[in-house]
């Protein structure tokens, strides 16, 4: 759906961008960093690591904002985030929230 | 992974580490690996637990400093005690202590004394820090110490298996309290506040952005800063208490996760609110309704190191002054004739001026006369008026034993002294007494020689009879001429009041006088 209205400085508005780094291996899967997450783009994952734990995957990595809180809470090393840059709003993928209708 | 192994190896190179043959953990994988020993990692922290968060925090804040600060790492030590906690010394890639149980903080005070440019940062658990080494804790604080000490409290004896400990909330569970905790916790910033720490902070671990900041300012406080942390036990307290889900089995494996949220819940930041109502607010199932937090005490005070040196600076100011007046001491001929190891007991009642009279005689043979002389006193726990008793040592070759074997000289001036020393005095000793003050018994002994003045009445005469002793010090000093008189005279100048001097020369004269008449 295109966009009819646009705030003016919309080419000047600059996001954080993160890019979610995971030491599979050193997880032990307490899920401080799913829990925590302000943008929610962590999530248990089905995989298992030498320890036997389900470490987190990205689901939504485009929203990552670099805050850092995952790395901060994360107990055992296992997560830490890159400075991904700054982009404008275009390139984010934007989450799509439809009212139930009717 | 993204990063690949260019950054792995790059950050290797950077750091200069080598790493280990053997070892668990791939170094260099994370950026907080340069702080971390590798070779101990991965740690023993269980599933949930608050402590690696709170090792993150501090490493983080750390960084930061080392960054935005200009802090070299080389100068920052960290000390802690036994526990999980204490295990954080061993982890970190710092100069570290992991000392014995409760005693971090005195190893950190001694470390800081010893190298004030260090950083010393203390980290240890609520067992350490508020149980065994609680008095440890209140001291430091009390001096303000330069040292930051971070205590995280779990609320119990998380290691060896959840007891209840120093800090766990009163009707909390554990397992030796089934039933609920019947006593009360220590509230850790404000003990620290009432110590006289000199700044106070408590987080829980899920604030840990606003923790890293609170650390931060924690360790560049001058005086003594506390940072309490408040960290999940996942295995031993959240089992027996409800933020934990207890042993509900569908919450098993996250129980340290389910304390978090409860954290999130319940933490409440007051930066404003006095230490004493800083609570952890617990009802009586053991569920905490409220964990106030934030920094709630930062105050400039000089700390011990400004103290010591301000102390110093004037002790040496006063050595200096009394420096001044001991040079200008008398110089008198060194005695030639050779003194045997000679024993004098001084006996009577406190105020008398038992103990300055021993002082006098020591003095003289010390100071005046170049002869040896050891001076060790007795006296009951009265000030004045209770049973009192010095004795002196004189001999012109070093004394090897400071206490009297076999005295062959006594200056008694109570009945209670004669009856207590009489008896000891070597045969053919000398015993001088007040004979105003001392009645001579039917049974005295006749092996000694006895002789007596009226002291007391002496130095009545001239106008104090606090003099008495004075007088008895001349008597003394004529009869068994061990110390020079001059020498006497010389000690006796020195040691009492100014006003006095005049006074208690002419009493020391009298006596002297008496003494000279007497047929040895």
């Amino acid at each position: 759906m295109p966009l009819w209205r646009q705030p003016l400085d919309r080419d000047r508005i600059l996001i954080r961008h993160g890019i979610v780094n995971i030491i599979d291996d050193r997880c032990k899967g307490c899920g401080f960093c799913i829990e925590f997450c302000p943008q929610n783009i962590l999530v248990i994952s089905n995989r298992t690591n030498t320890k036997g734990y389900h470490p987190p995957e990205v689901i939504s990595g485009m929203n990552c904002i670099n805050c850092g809180l995952c790395a901060l809470l994360c107990p055992d090393f296992a997560i830490y985030i890159e400075d991904g840059g700054e982009h404008t709003p275009e390139n984010v993928v934007p989450i799509h929230r439809h009212e139930v209708q009717g | 992974m993204s990063t690949g192994e260019m950054h792995r190896s790059e950050r290797l190179r950077i750091l200069n580490y080598d790493t280990p043959a053997v070892s668990d953990w791939e170094t260099g994988l994370h950026p907080m690996d340069d702080l971390l020993r590798g070779e101990r990692l991965p740690h023993i922290w269980c599933q949930g637990c608050g402590l690696g968060t709170a090792l993150t925090s501090f490493i983080s804040s750390l960084k930061w400093l080392e960054k935005n600060r200009g802090w070299d790492l080389d100068k920052v030590a960290v000390v802690s005690g036994i526990g999980c906690t204490g295990r954080i010394a061993g982890y970190v890639r710092l100069d570290s202590f992991h000392t014995t149980h409760g005693r971090a903080i005195p190893f950190a005070t001694g470390l800081k004394i010893a190298n004030p440019d260090l950083k010393v940062i203390v980290i240890s658990g609520d067992g350490d820090i508020a149980g065994i080494g609680g008095n440890h804790l209140i001291h430091a604080a009390r001096r303000n110490l330069s040292i930051t000490v971070v205590c995280v409290n779990n609320f119990n004896y998380g290691m060896t298996g959840g007891q209840v400990g120093p800090t766990t909330p009163h009707e909390a569970r554990a397992v030796t309290a089934q039933y609920g905790n019947y006593e009360f916790p220590f509230n850790l910033p404000y003990l620290a506040t009432a110590s006289g720490a000199s700044f106070v902070a408590r987080w829980t671990v899920l604030h840990a952005r606003r923790l890293t900041w609170t650390l931060r300012n924690a360790l560049t406080h001058s005086g003594f800063s506390f940072v309490e942390i408040i960290a999940p036990c996942s295995t031993a307290y959240a089992r027996w208490n409800p933020e934990g889900k207890g042993l509900d089995p569908e919450n098993l494996r996250r129980r340290g996760l389910e304390v978090m949220k409860h954290y999130q819940k319940v933490g409440k930041i007051d930066h404003d609110v006095h230490p004493k109502d800083a609570h952890v607010k617990v009802n009586n199932q053991g569920e905490i309704l409220e964990i106030i937090e934030g920094e709630f005490l930062d105050e400039t005070r000089p700390d011990f190191k400004e103290a010591i040196n301000q102390r110093a600076d004037l002790a040496e100011k006063y050595w200096l002054s009394e420096k001044g007046t001991l040079d200008k001491r008398k110089v008198l001929t060194s005695r030639k004739k050779r003194v045997p190891r000679k024993e004098i007991q001084l006996g009577g009642f406190g105020g008398q001026g038992i103990m300055s009279a021993g002082k006098i005689i020591g003095m003289a043979a010390a100071v005046f006369n170049n002869l040896q002389a050891c001076f060790t006193q007795s006296y009951g726990p009265e000030a004045r008026g209770g049973a009192a008793g010095s004795q002196v040592v004189i001999a012109s070759s070093p004394i090897h034993h400071p206490h009297l074997t076999q005295p062959t000289s006594m200056i008694i001036m109570s009945q209670g002294a004669y009856d207590k020393y009489v008896a000891d005095l070597a045969p053919g000793g000398v015993l001088l007494i007040d004979d105003e003050l001392v009645t001579l018994p039917a049974d005295h002994r006749k092996d000694i020689k006895t002789f007596g003045i009226s002291a007391t009445k002496i130095a009545e005469q001239a106008g104090n009879n606090r003099a008495a002793n004075t007088a008895m010090l001349g008597f003394w000093t004529a009869v068994e001429g061990i110390v020079d008189k001059d020498a006497m005279q010389e000690s006796i100048a020195e040691s009492v009041p100014p006003k006095t001097i005049k006074l208690n020369l002419d009493v020391f004269e009298a006596g002297h006088k008496i003494g000279l008449t007497i047929d040895k």
